[in-house]
């Protein structure tokens, strides 16, 4: 098993850069493309920005990112005690809409299915998990 | 996010500096809410921007909708690599403008 790095931390928009720090440090030491780094910076902060608007709506909450490295394959996984929701679930957005009759939002869990390898969503233990695995 | 903007009679060219995620998104919304009006051609130049995220293309889509119903343009130039993959992905490379 690859060392794994967890960073827990309040589920708060505040935290994004603490999120998105972790997995370039977490990334850069296994010598990623600038490419995948960027890829993987966007999930993340797509996933996390959905924990910290919507898995506690009634207060506040934690939010868990583990992270590790197996034979040039990152996994990030993102846990949270809120509400269990499975992102995922949502149909994809319509991307070959025109300009005018495309709707404003909606994107981002498209994005992260579009830029990494593998997304899976399970609830566990009373938690949500995300998990995200990308070559790097 | 750092935001240069200069205008020139109806024109307007915003140059941005950093990340347009989710946290750096309303600072760019609030400049063109401020700024907007009177504008027909808007240009984003992103030659120091190269991470956006869907915060960011939320506003882009909304000020691209708010141009064309006053019959202005938006034009994105100076793309990189990063931003066009998000671009093409997500289909937006075939309704914003670039240069």
């Amino acid at each position: 098993m690859a060392d794994e790095k967890v960073l827990r931390i309040p589920a708060k928009l505040e935290g994004m850069d603490e999120v998105l720090d972790f997995v370039s440090s977490l990334v850069d030491a296994h010598g990623c493309t600038p490419q995948a780094r960027s890829q993987l910076r966007m999930a993340m902060e797509e996933l996390y920005v959905n924990i910290a608007h919507y898995a506690y709506p009634d207060g506040e909450g934690w939010a868990e990112i583990r992270g590790s490295v197996e034979d040039g394959v990152v996994t990030f996984t993102l846990i949270d005690g809120g509400t269990p929701f499975d992102p995922l679930a949502k149909p994809d957005p319509d991307i070959l809409l025109s300009g005018e009759e495309r709707r404003i939002g909606g994107l981002g869990i498209y994005m992260v299915k579009s830029m990494v390898d593998e997304v899976e969503y399970t609830y566990l233990d009373g938690c949500n998990r995300l998990t995200l695995k990308k070559q790097l | 996010m750092k935001l240069n903007t200069e205008k020139n009679s109806n024109e307007m060219t915003v140059k941005l500096s950093g990340e347009l995620n989710t946290l750096t998104a309303p600072e760019l919304s609030a400049l063109l809410d401020k700024e907007l009006g009177g504008v027909q051609k808007l240009t984003l130049d992103f030659a120091e921007c190269d991470y956006v995220s869907s915060a960011g293309l939320r506003v882009l889509l909304a000020t691209f909708k708010q141009l064309k119903a006053s019959g202005g343009s938006m034009i994105l130039s100076n793309v990189g690599e990063n931003f066009m993959d998000v671009l093409s992905n997500t289909g937006l490379d075939a309704v914003f403008d670039m240069q």
